[in-house]
């Protein structure tokens, strides 16, 4: 039973990314103003001057070929991690997003769990005294907060942290030339370096999931199965985490994955104004430099994350709540 | 040592003004069981809170567990006492979705009685035992498990540390009947076998018959009546109960169900005064002024001003004779008859009995040679005492053509007993006629008014004759074998208006005849005459299916079966 739900969910996701890869495809060539074909054309202002990496791009893009033939052949090449080549920096798509995937995941990670923990805790205790003064109190701080812009926040936090205060590095994910440092050094260099970053972005996430779990956790409130701990003679502890944010739990992981877009968005900014080198700074430039190749590299990669993100989620979900398990 | 539990002037008013309970009061002793049904929507469950020591914050009055007050304690002091104390299976027998059953009957045991893992998962075995739970079920989660599995593993949860008080609230309801009487009997055998006082909290009448020795019937979040189970569910007092226990199937009753006419009244508005006004068929002006006390009536406590169902006819030791031939024939000797309000007594018995003789005094249509005869109520109006007491019983004869002019029109006949109470105007008697009419399945305008007796066909000669008893809203009805020309279509019908009747007027009626099987899905109780006596009497059930007398049981043998004779 539990074996076949769970296949079954494997599949389904399986289709989706079908569904995206082939979407990433046909996107481009399906664009206004014909991107792909301008490339290779002298009167626009794409034209890539560089012949050997024109070649490359038309030969990737195989413009001559019939439309399905392309396809299959990027497939092919898909299926092979051959995501084409970038026009500005004459790397392979994929050794490039291969250098710049590892920080992304750091940073989107960090944020993601800092986030998710810090906004349940607060929405936990919020909820559990809904009404209360410490409830209000907490609930119009991180209201303010959400309505604050991400790129706001980070150069506000930049400023005031980097470079006024001077606690936290401006820029980067480590210091220039560490790579001869031990690793403990290493690592706290890493953290370092995280830090700014990290925090802005999970203050971006927290509000949302503290509402969230606190809407949750004052449904659990009135509920018939806290009445009977209650009954029970259980102790206030028991009752709140056991009890109630146990089952407010639910609702809120499913909202968690909501985060995941929300969080690759945002890192975007969060990249950019740190000069974080990761995926959302990467294809911030390759918009810039309308390095097609790259772009459609990023956003593929954004995708996927979206999409296990979500696929980790549910199988959380599964493990949590007994009902669906079944 | 203090009672189990004292509860003295229960009040809970939410948000201002939903009015929960309205000052709820007994008492309870150690391994005393008490029920207290009603409706839904009567405040059950909020009164089952707050006994088991969860009561909302709203919740004034008090009550004392083991003597100790628990409303307005602090969670500091509640807690001890919940569960060890007083022990409650929650409405609808929720459970924390994400444990496993076995875990959250052992729960309390763990961080309660501090045991650890292992103990505490034997003696959860040991309770799921107890209660015929099939032990695997603790390990599943609460999804996994019947209606019937999650109150017995309920059940094991409340008893995990021996409370001396267990509050079920609605433990039967939403399951089958076989699973409902399987329950009912082993919470009763774990009552007796443990000696925890019971309240037992439910609309589930056989339940609260079979469990509980004593009862509170709770209506519009007050008691309106209180005492022994056995004798409020037999004989109710209260006109509430009566209906309450009316509107209950039970394969003990042979009569036909009576709904409550009305609805429970919305906690938001509950009438002024008595709350049961609205529906109540003898409610007096009084009623929605003054609350009634709940006061001691009848070997019980009844809330209303006339101490529950009024008495509307009493008659005692009627004793008539006849000169018939030379000789004096004794129609009654010494027979007393008395009538509640609303209630349906049957009078049986062989021809020559003595029924029509009584029924012909009842109605006021013939003296008695000894005896008194009393019609209760509100002295009679004014000028005209005994006249205007006639129009509060009336008769429906056997043969309608003596009763009936064989001149007169229908619609005079009908409007008759109207002129004759005086003060209708032409329009609102003509009205009067026509819903009447209708009300017993006659066309109520047309022609038909201006049919002649002689014109009309016997069946619709009694309905007419019925009409007319009932167009003056008489208290009370006396039909002697008011069927008799109909057929049997005809008869259900007349059955049915005369039901509805009942119902929207609290019409109490006394039925003549000599057919058993029809007496019995009219009536609450039976009296059996033979030669002038009373020989057997109690309620329909009893009487209908055991008689004891002679008489009872040949009319009992006479009465109309489908049964083919065996072999
Ligand atoms: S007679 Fe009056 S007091 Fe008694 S139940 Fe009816 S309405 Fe209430």
């Amino acid at each position: 039973m539990r074996m076949r739900a769970r296949s079954g969910l494997l599949a389904s996701y399986a289709l989706v990314v079908l569904v995206l890869v082939t979407l990433n495809f046909f996107l481009p060539r399906a664009l206004p103003g014909r991107p792909i074909e301008t490339l290779s054309d002298p009167r626009s202002q794409t034209y890539v001057g560089d012949a050997t990496t024109r070649t490359a791009l038309q030969r990737y893009y195989g413009l001559d070929r019939p439309l399905l033939e392309q396809y299959g052949r990027y497939m092919a090449d898909l299926s092979a991690g051959d995501l084409g080549t970038s026009i500005r920096r004459h790397a392979p798509v994929a050794r490039v997003l291969g250098e710049r995937i590892g920080w992304t995941l750091l940073l989107v990670g960090t944020a993601v769990a800092l986030g998710t923990a810090l906004g349940m805790i607060a929405g936990v205790r919020s909820g559990w005294r809904r009404g209360r003064r410490s409830d209000r109190r907490l609930l119009a701080l991180l209201l303010a907060f959400d309505n604050l812009p991400s790129y706001f926040l980070a150069s506000a936090f930049a400023y005031v942290f980097a470079v006024r205060l001077g606690w936290f590095p401006l820029y980067g994910a480590r210091t220039p030339f560490s790579e001869s440092y031990a690793p403990a050094r290493a690592i706290a260099d890493v953290a370092h370096h995280l830090a700014l970053p990290a925090a802005v972005l999970a203050l971006q996430l927290v509000t949302f999931q503290y509402l969230v779990m606190r809407a949750s956790m004052v449904g659990e409130l009135g509920s018939d199965h806290l009445l009977l701990g209650r009954a029970k003679g259980m102790s206030e502890h028991v009752l709140k985490y056991r009890y109630a944010a146990r089952n407010a739990l639910l609702p809120a992981v499913t909202v968690a994955t909501l985060h995941i877009p929300l969080a690759l968005t945002a890192a975007i900014f969060v990249e950019t104004v740190f000069a974080y080198p990761g995926i959302g700074r990467l294809l911030f430039e390759s918009v810039g430099d309308r390095d097609y190749p790259l772009m459609q590299g990023c956003f593929l990669v954004l995708s996927l994350l979206v999409v296990s993100a979500n696929l980790l989620a549910d199988l959380l979900y599964r493990r949590l709540d007994p009902r669906t398990a079944a | 040592m203090a009672a189990l539990l004292e509860v003295a002037d229960l009040r809970v008013r939410f948000d201002g003004d939903v009015e929960a309970l309205r000052g709820v009061s007994f008492s309870l002793q150690r391994g005393q069981t008490l029920a207290i049904v009603g409706e839904s929507g009567a405040g059950k469950s909020t009164l089952a809170h707050c006994l088991a020591a969860i009561a909302p914050p709203q919740a004034a009055g008090s009550v004392r567990l083991l003597g100790r007050e628990l409303l307005g304690a602090g969670e500091d002091e509640l807690r001890p006492l919940r569960w060890e104390k007083v022990a409650i299976a929650l409405q609808g027998v929720p459970l924390n979705p994400v444990a496993t059953v076995g875990a959250q009957v052992a729960e309390p045991l763990r961080e309660r009685r501090r045991m650890d893992r292992t103990r505490s998962w034997a003696r959860a075995h040991e309770l799921a035992a107890e209660v015929l739970l099939d032990t695997d079920l603790l390990e599943r989660y609460p999804h996994e498990l019947s209606g019937g599995e999650r109150r017995r593993a309920t059940l094991a949860m409340v008893l995990a540390l021996d409370p001396e008080l267990v509050v079920l609230d609605e433990p039967t309801a939403g399951l089958d009947p076989a699973t409902r009487g399987e329950l009912t009997g082993q919470i009763g055998e774990l009552a007796a076998a443990r000696g925890f006082g019971l309240v037992l909290v439910s609309h589930d009448l056989p339940a609260a018959a079979q469990l509980a020795a004593h009862c509170i019937v709770l209506y519009a979040g007050a008691a309106i009546e209180a005492g022994a189970t056995r004798s409020i569910l037999t004989t109710p007092a209260h006109p509430y109960t009566a209906a309450l226990v009316g509107a209950y199937p039970l394969m003990s009753t042979t009569k036909d169900l009576h709904p409550i006419r009305g609805a429970p009244p919305d906690p938001r508005a509950i009438p002024a005064g008595c709350a049961f006004w609205p529906r109540c068929t003898q409610a007096e002006a009084i009623c929605s002024e003054q609350r009634p006390p709940l006061a001691p009536a009848r070997e019980r406590l009844v809330a209303c001003h006339f101490g529950g169902l009024k008495r509307l006819l009493a008659a005692d030791g009627l004793h008539k004779s006849f000169r018939r031939a030379g000789r004096t024939v004794r129609a009654l000797d010494g027979v007393s008859l008395h009538v509640a309000h609303g209630e349906s007594v049957g009078v049986v018995g062989p021809s020559g009995s003595g029924k029509t003789t009584l029924a012909r005094i009842l109605a006021g249509q013939l003296e008695p040679d000894a005896g008194e005869l009393h019609l209760d109520g509100p002295p009679a109006q004014a000028r005209r005492p005994a006249r205007a007491l006639r129009a509060r019983v009336q008769l429906v004869m056997q043969d309608p053509w003596d009763a009936l002019s064989p001149r007169m029109r229908v619609a005079e006949i009908v409007r008759e007993p109207l002129d004759v109470a005086g003060g209708w105007d032409e329009r609102r008697a003509a009205a009067a006629v026509a819903e009447v009419l209708e009300a017993v399945a006659l066309a109520p305008s047309g022609p038909f008014l201006d049919a002649r007796v002689h014109e009309l066909s016997g069946g619709q000669l009694q309905r007419v004759a019925l009409a007319r008893a009932l167009i003056a809203r008489p208290a009370l009805l006396v039909a002697d074998e008011p069927t008799s020309m109909l057929d049997a279509s005809e008869q259900a019908r007349l059955l049915v208006v005369l039901r509805e009747r009942q119902i929207e007027m609290g019409l109490a009626l006394v039925l003549v005849s000599h057919d058993l099987a029809l007496v019995r899905k009219v009536t609450d109780r039976i009296v059996v005459l033979d030669a002038g006596r009373v020989v057997e009497e109690g309620s329909t059930p009893h009487v209908s299916g055991a008689p004891r007398s002679d008489t009872g049981r040949r009319l009992a043998r006479a009465a109309p079966t489908f049964d083919t004779p065996a072999g």
